[in-house]
């Protein structure tokens, strides 16, 4: 059902764009020369963010953060076996993708940590990553407040996703 | 984000430094490696969906999309311009849909409409990067698939959950925002004049 919503709405979209003579292709092809543009602005803060994320999990901090924040995590009613994906889930998404998919497996697909991973997953983004490219053209570099309330909501999903999964 | 970057990256090469010092430039290399490897997938999610919202943007259909949810973001974010309102209708949508992808160039265009040139984010900027950074979406595909090829009896029962628990973490990260961004003001107003008496 889902795999007809897409190209129906492309469909849709060209359809109205040559129906009220809209220069579709001329359109298209600046889009894609705007995706070009953003590529460029985007690319120095993808560099960045990830360069500190691979430094963070190859120095082991990140595995150091994870045992650290175990007993508060567990506090607040995250089972222990969840923190690694706690700490890395504002990080990366590639990273927190590889972690869950580990949870799967040792763990199987039906089991209660496996869904708990899976809603805190489904539930959150990747916060760093999001801050860096919705930030990415504009001038605006401090973001003041922003940084801890993201992390602390992601926190409170993930309360939330194991309070729910029972 | 400077002060975090500086910790995580400081930190990382005095511990690598310590424990494995040959490896830190393969590292620092290996996590630009992936930067461009995630950027050129990523250009080729934006050229089609940057391509059709080029299309929408000229037909008028991002202004139907935006009437449906107008009333609600022009009350969220006060003072914007119909333009930024529009790409956050857009954003939104995208995100509710489980288009992620097809978000984020939206969600960009919105911040540049946002964006006043100063140094510092407003408070509407702020508000919507924590939106987008608490993700707002109906079905995790992503995760549904993972569970479904690790073969689960159900696969999409976290559907209702996620949804449950990706709303709270929206709602507190709104109630936040809002927070400090009063707090701020409030502290805005107090410095000035105190500022004022010390320079006088």
């Amino acid at each position: 059902m889902s795999a007809y919503i897409l190209p129906l709405f492309i469909v849709g979209v060209l359809i109205a764009g040559f129906a009220v003579r809209v220069p579709v292709y001329g359109s298209f092809v600046s889009g894609v020369k705007q995706a070009l543009q953003l590529l460029l602005s985007v690319m120095p803060y993808f560099c960045a963010v990830l360069i500190a994320v691979e430094l963070f999990t190859a120095s082991g901090l990140a595995e150091k953060t994870q045992v650290a924040l175990a007993p508060l995590l567990n506090a607040l009613g995250i089972p222990p076996e969840l923190a690694q994906l706690v700490v890395i889930r504002p990080l990366s998404g590639s990273g927190s993708t590889a972690v869950l998919r580990e949870l799967i497996q040792t763990y199987g697909a039906d089991s209660r940590i496996a869904r708990c991973g899976c809603v805190m997953v489904g539930a959150s983004e990747t916060t760093f990553y999001v801050a860096a490219v919705y930030f990415s053209t504009v001038k605006e570099r401090k973001l003041r407040y922003a940084i801890p309330v993201c992390l602390i909501a992601s926190l409170a999903g993930a309360v939330a996703a194991c309070a729910l999964v029972r | 984000m400077n002060a975090v970057f500086f910790f995580m990256l400081v930190s990382a090469l005095i511990v690598l430094t310590i424990t494995a010092p040959e490896t830190a430039f393969s590292v620092m290399l290996a996590g630009a490696d992936k930067a461009v490897e995630l950027a050129l997938s990523l250009f080729a999610v934006y050229a089609v969906w940057l391509a059709v919202l080029e299309i929408m943007d000229k037909t008028g259909v991002n202004r139907a999309v935006n009437r449906l949810f107008a009333p609600l973001w022009k009350r969220v974010f006060k003072g914007e311009n119909e333009k930024a309102l529009e790409y956050i209708s857009l954003n939104f949508s995208a995100n509710l849909l489980g288009m992620g992808a097809a978000a984020t160039p939206m969600g960009i265009k919105a911040m540049e409409q946002m964006s006043r040139g100063g140094e510092k984010a407003t408070d509407n900027m702020l508000l919507f990067l924590v939106i987008n950074a608490t993700s707002v979406q109906l079905i995790p595909a992503t995760v549904i698939g993972m569970r479904a090829a690790a073969g689960s009896q159900s696969a999409s029962d976290i559907i209702v959950p996620s949804l449950v628990a990706t709303l709270i973490s929206t709602a507190v990260g709104v109630a936040l925002a809002k927070l400090c961004a009063a707090a701020s003001k409030k502290l805005a107003g107090r410095a000035l004049p105190l500022a004022g008496r010390l320079s006088r």
